[in-house]
């Protein structure tokens, strides 16, 4: 029987950053339920809607979650749902039951994150038919593999991985038949910055030299040398969560490490922005599901997030063209 | 025209049509427009003002019915947008939108009146009357801060801030003491408070939002309030902040120790609407009852709205004039705010406004400056607010003023925010408590 492990100080970080999971799917769970935005499955994920978020949040979160969608589904269309898409650092993302509702499913969905939140994922999966028949509809034979770390079927794919060890995923997936010919999009939500810059400039890299034809949508912090980044920075220290990567989110600028990591072409734009380019009629409408009483603090909010979108464009899909 | 709607450039979009409604002020469908543009950015009020004056100049314009119930639906006014609605339904019969919202406006004014109906089966009377204080009986193992002889004296104070620093209940039946209190004190002064300082100086602090450190930092700064050493705080003294039932009853104990020399004003969170969805309530019903949210409630009604220090200088929370008041829409001029609850102005309406008064400049609190306090219309018109790092995320700084008698020349002093135990702002506020705006 193997020794147990002590629990270090990089075990304690790495549970930080597992907890964040956990923040970013009750405050979609809140909003959801103020009728933000529609999520017919994040409720078999967290049954309670939990304590009440302040009214900036939820838009925060609506820009968020609108903004990246935006982006994922124009990739999607543009290749016509002949593509892959690798969502790093997932959690306990509903993409695939949405995917297929609206009929974008790619033909492979991978996630990735820690074991332990995938064994959560996994768990959840197993327990709850809602979850567990659609995914079962789109695979062809009786059995697929399901077990505490992973999950393999036709089109959808969970594995337990640590991000920084780029090897090891890169064999992971594989083994799961990711396909390098298919054009992909690579996803990171609040992830990167969790690593050091040189462990996510690898992740990157690896990305820009496995695929010929792809897109890596990043969503992260921005903007932070101010003071109220600062005090952003300090929040999460108190709880033990580093954010080992920020010197990259100085500004828009510093987020240009695509560029120097084998991608052709990136933009990024803060989130106050992608707010205002969003529909503006459900813009308008979610505006009237609660009173704002302080707009500063929604502005601020967005100021300091940003969406990054990078590709490369080999099949010459006219990726660099999708945006807001 | 219609580029900058679509290149989702809506202040831009305003800029234009309020241009061309100088050269064309009879238009309705730049007025519609203007309005669609307003309630883009969460302009209701001027979203409001526009669609009204659509429907004046053309009362067969739809889409003005249409932008003014929206504007109605943002405003929580659900009869008035349910009329209008209810007109583009009968006119356009198939607009599937159209027949939704009619729908969905009509539920909810349904269920405000279901709600309205089963609260007039309780008590309507006020809880202020119908409080017996004197039968409620403090147990013997309580060893907090009491009234003495039915008063709030300097030690109760001391007491009182110590024993809330520590995270202590007060117990209930002071607590009901000092509120129950305060209102008689509130009662019986009037809206608009006249004071006189000489050579003394006075405090001037801005929205404190249930930050009970950062109050207890002020009061180290400056020190405890006295006849001495007297303050005024400008509104908002709880919500967000998860500790504005100390906030709150602190306030009102020293008002009660010093009425001459301690003054409250209301500010736009001292109402039932932002109490219910900003935390206060729901901190009030955990920390003590329902019954206290609702003598709180009555006592915020009785609470000054300005302040007038040496006839010179004016404060108030916000820009509010009398709501009973219809303002004029001048865009350089008073009109209503673009919050749509009350009023706002440039500055040449200061000026105006200072010069008939004889006044010197105006204090107002209600938005947070990241330097806790801001100068305007050429030092005719300041800002202070004195919550710092609001929210614990802004990493704001707070100030407060200090005027003397001798001058009233503001001198501005700044803080920063101290730790406070781990309760985060919100902590109270209410899940199932909506203003039902969809």
């Amino acid at each position: 029987m193997a020794a147990r492990q002590p629990f270090t100080d990089s075990d304690a970080a790495d549970e930080a950053v597992r907890t964040t999971c956990d923040d970013a799917t009750t405050c979609k769970r809140f909003a959801t339920s103020q009728g933000y935005w529609k999520d017919l499955h994040i409720h078999y994920f967290v049954r309670n809607v939990g304590e009440r978020k302040a009214p900036e949040i939820n838009r925060g979160y609506y820009a968020r979650v609108k903004g990246v969608n935006l982006l994922l589904d124009e990739f999607i269309k543009k290749t016509e749902c002949k593509c892959q898409i690798i969502n790093l650092g997932a959690g306990l993302d509903t993409m695939f039951w949405r995917l297929k509702d609206e009929n974008l499913l790619p033909q492979k969905l991978f996630e990735v994150d820690f074991p332990a939140v995938v064994a959560k994922k996994i768990h959840n999966i197993k327990t709850k038919p809602p979850l567990s028949k659609p995914i079962i509809d789109m695979h062809s034979t009786d059995s697929l593999l399901l077990d505490a770390h992973n999950l393999d079927s036709d089109r959808y794919c969970i594995v337990g991985a640590d991000l920084r060890d780029i090897s090891s995923l890169d064999e992971k997936l594989k083994k799961f038949h990711l396909n390098p010919e298919l054009p992909t999009l690579l996803l990171s939500e609040c992830v990167l910055v969790y690593m050091t810059p040189s462990q996510s400039s690898n992740l990157v890299h690896w990305a820009a030299e496995t695929f010929h034809t792809a897109m890596f949508i990043n969503y992260e912090q921005v903007n932070m040398s101010d003071r109220f980044g600062q005090v952003m920075i300090e929040n999460l220290q108190r709880r033990q969560c580093t954010l080992a990567g920020v010197e990259i989110c100085q500004s828009l600028d510093s987020q240009d490490r695509f560029l120097t990591t084998g991608w052709d072409h990136a933009d990024a734009l803060d989130m106050m922005t992608v707010y205002s380019m969003l529909p503006q009629q459900d813009v308008a409408r979610i505006e009237l599901l609660e009173f704002l009483d302080e707009r500063e603090l929604l502005q601020q909010l967005l100021q300091h997030y940003c969406i990054c979108w990078a590709s490369k464009d080999k099949l010459s899909l006219g990726l660099s063209q999708l945006g807001f | 025209m219609s580029y900058f709607f679509s290149d989702k450039d809506y202040e831009n979009a305003i800029k234009y049509y309020t241009e061309a409604l100088d050269l064309n002020p009879q238009n309705a469908i730049y007025y519609s427009n203007r309005s669609l543009a307003y309630l883009r950015t969460e302009c209701y009020g001027y979203a409001l003002a526009d669609a009204t004056k659509a429907l004046e100049v053309d009362k067969n314009y739809i889409k003005g019915y249409y932008r003014r119930a929206t504007s109605n639906m943002a405003l929580g006014k659900f009869k008035a947008a349910l009329k209008d609605y209810e007109t583009v339904v009968k006119v356009r019969p198939n607009d599937k939108d159209a027949r939704m919202k009619y729908q969905e406006c009509n539920k909810i004014v349904k269920q405000k009146a279901f709600e309205r109906a089963i609260a007039s089966d309780e008590k309507k009377k006020s809880v202020v009357d119908s409080l017996d204080i004197e039968s409620m009986t403090i147990e013997d193992d309580y060893v907090g801060p009491k009234l003495e002889d039915g008063k709030v004296t300097v030690q109760f104070m001391k007491d009182l801030m110590d024993w809330f620093k520590d995270q202590k209940k007060l117990h209930r039946k002071c607590a009901y003491q000092v509120i129950g209190f305060a209102h008689v004190v509130l009662h019986a002064s009037p809206c608009l408070l006249l004071i006189f300082i000489f050579t003394e100086k006075i405090t001037v602090c801005g929205d404190t939002h249930g930050q009970f450190y950062d109050l207890l930092n002020i009061f180290e700064l400056n020190g405890l309030p006295s006849e001495t050493n007297p303050y005024l705080f400008n509104g908002d003294f709880v919500d967000r902040g998860s500790f504005s039932v100390e906030v709150i009853l602190t306030l009102f104990g020293f008002k009660l120790l010093y009425p001459d020399n301690f003054h409250l004003l209301r500010g736009n969170h001292e109402t039932d609407n932002m109490n219910q969805m900003y935390g206060f309530e729901g901190e009030v019903k955990a920390k003590y009852t329902a019954q206290m949210f609702q003598l709180f409630s009555e006592v915020f009604q009785w609470l000054p709205l300005a302040q007038c220090i040496n006839n010179k200088v004016l404060v108030r929370f916000m820009e509010s004039w009398p709501l009973k008041q219809k303002p004029e829409f001048l865009r350089n001029g008073r009109s209503i705010s673009k919050r749509g609850v009350s009023c706002q102005f440039g500055p040449d309406v200061t000026e105006r406004f200072l010069e008939q008064n004889k006044l010197d400049y105006i204090v107002r609190s209600h938005e947070v400056k990241a330097e806790g306090y801001e100068v305007t219309h050429s030092g005719k018109c300041i800002t202070v607010f004195s919550a710092p790092n609001y929210c614990d995320q802004m990493g704001n700084k707070g100030a407060y003023i200090h005027l003397r008698g001798s001058d009233l020349k503001p001198e501005f002093h700044q803080f920063t925010a101290v730790p406070h135990p781990d309760v985060k702002p919100m902590a109270y506020a209410n899940t199932l408590m909506q203003l039902g705006m969809m």
